[in-house]
């Protein structure tokens, strides 16, 4: 998550338009997941991967790697699909095992390989916003969308407090290795008790002095903020209202 | 001139007790302010600079006394806190206590708009103040990418857009490098420039002793001693109380006349380069 975090602030696309980029991601992802289309999840999956690594200029093999989190809650997901367990063999593969069989059938293994390609594109799609987006950018977008203020205000403050937060753990962290704190599993258990409980401690504190900051600065219950936006471009707008159509193109001709 | 009597805050007899202690956080203080002044607070921790400084934005309410803004009591209603916070501003000691936004933009747009202003005045507040505070450079990296000096800045732009007649800096150098320490330092001198009146706590008394117009000691809750750097800093029994040394500047001059080496009669010097001008 921090990673993605510092990639997205890296990237070329970071100063594109933001809910134009909210917008490609959601119209993508959903088309994939709609059409169940091979064919579509494929186009969306290569072009998503040429945006983000080829226009945005994230690393490779930064981008594949991160594409083997899903992947492996994703071989978990397909293997159900696609291997039965059965008294009678099926038509793709068989393995006899006892009385039983450890079998699939042509239909489930296509199945599962649609779904699974479908999956990956659908996340392509998620990564392309969240390593070419800010948060913040999104969350103003996600304001202009009249998202519910209570949501983004939340949003807002968590996003900035995940690091703070993170930052406290970590250097408590050390100071417990330092005096020993992790020396056996025993001692590991209990520092990391006494991180979590010191740590909420910590978060209680700290909401409050944040409370009167805000407060000294007239806060009065709503949090309003202008955050400096990028144009949205026509020409890239009308790009991608154009992949769209050829998307649907796709799936109904040919998926 | 009737600039004698110009007092931007009096507080008279101000206690506050925090809900669950016995001992007085504050314990019957009393304090005039000159307006455009630059005041230094000083005194050990716990001594009641930081809850005086919340006193003074009216986000602790004395438990006795009053403190006057402008010569007007703070009124503990919205309309009557509105006021007080619009014209007293507290840079929080800790900028990660303070900065609420990852974006350094939205930070800075949240008190201007919260003061009323229409999105076109705040963009231009905002810009102007990103500008001024020299914060263009890293105004683009969130705010956990920031180093502490320039959390810093963001802070006290945070303040500084809304135009405050007072601006209360708490420990403004704690945990800054000697670059960045610079830099704030000439962020305050700019800011007392601008006619802003500066309360700033401190445990630099060199700093403050070069810096300041008043020095405000403080004790227990109390004010124990308030006049020019001069006076505070040659009162050894009040210094003393207030477990604080000389300004090395002070104590070199003593040395020097003591030991003949500058006339009787050398006045004190306002600061080290002055020193080093008399010999």
């Amino acid at each position: 998550m921090l990673l993605i975090d510092k990639l997205s602030y890296q990237s070329k696309l970071r100063y594109v338009n933001a809910s134009e980029k909210l917008v490609y991601a959601l119209l993508t992802l959903v088309l994939c997941v709609l059409s169940r289309s091979v064919k579509v999840a494929v186009l969306v999956f290569a072009v998503n991967g040429v945006l983000t690594v080829g226009k945005g200029g994230i690393p490779l093999f930064r981008y594949i790697k991160l594409f083997m989190i899903p992947l492996a809650f994703l071989a978990a997901g397909t293997a159900a699909v696609m291997i039965n367990v059965s008294r009678t063999p099926m038509d793709a593969f068989a393995l006899p095992a006892g009385e039983w069989y450890i079998t699939g059938s042509n239909e489930g293994i296509r199945r599962g390989l649609r779904l699974c390609v479908t999956a990956l594109s659908a996340v392509s799609s998620l990564y392309f916003l969240s390593l070419n987006t800010v948060m913040t950018d999104i969350l103003c977008s996600c304001r202009k969308l009249h998202f519910p203020p209570l949501l983004t205000e939340l949003m807002l403050l968590i996003y900035r407090f995940i690091f703070v937060l993170f930052e406290t753990a970590s250097s408590i962290t050390v100071s417990q290795q330092s005096r020993l704190g992790n020396r056996g599993f025993k001692t590991r258990i209990r520092s990391f008790g006494k991180l979590g409980s010191s740590l909420f401690i910590l978060a209680l504190k700290r909401s409050s002095t944040l409370y009167d900051a805000m407060e000294s600065r007239c806060y009065d219950g709503s949090i309003r903020v202008l955050s400096r936006e990028q144009p949205a471009k026509a020409g890239e707008i009308a790009v991608i209202a154009l992949y769209g159509a050829v998307l649907v193109l796709v799936w109904l001709l040919c998926g | 001139m009737k600039c004698d009597e110009d007092w931007v805050i009096k507080a008279e007899n101000v206690s506050y007790t925090y809900d669950g202690n016995n001992q007085k956080a504050l314990n019957g203080l009393n304090l005039k302010i000159r307006r455009g002044a630059k005041v230094a607070f000083m005194g050990g921790n716990g001594s009641g600079k930081s809850t005086f400084f919340l006193c003074l934005n009216g986000i602790r309410r004395p438990d006795e006394g009053t403190i006057y803004i402008d010569g007007k009591p703070v009124e503990y209603t919205r309309k009557g806190l509105l006021d007080v916070r619009s014209k007293v501003g507290i840079v929080f000691q800790e900028p990660d206590d303070q900065l609420f936004s990852a974006s350094v933009y939205e930070e800075i747009s949240f008190g201007i708009l919260n003061l009323g202003a229409d999105e076109d005045t705040a963009r231009r507040e905002v810009e102007r103040v990103i500008e001024e505070l020299e914060i263009t450079p890293f105004q683009d990296r969130p705010a956990h990418a920031l180093s502490g000096g320039q959390k810093k800045q963001v802070a006290i732009a945070d303040i500084l857009v809304m135009h405050p007649e007072v601006m209360i800096l708490d420990e403004p150098a704690a945990a800054l490098d000697p670059k960045h320490t610079r830099k704030v330092q000439e962020i305050v001198d700019r800011l007392s420039e601008k006619g802003i009146t500066v309360l700033m706590a401190t445990h630099d008394i060199d700093y403050a002793y070069a810096w300041a117009d008043e020095i405000v000691l403080m004790h227990e809750g109390k004010v124990i001693r308030q006049g020019t750097p001069a006076q505070v800093c040659t009162d050894r029994q009040a210094l003393e109380e207030a477990s604080l040394e000389l300004p090395v500047v002070v104590k070199i001059y003593e040395r020097l006349r003591e030991k003949a080496l500058i006339p009787e009669d050398t006045p004190l010097p306002g600061n080290v380069e002055e020193l080093i001008e008399e010999l």
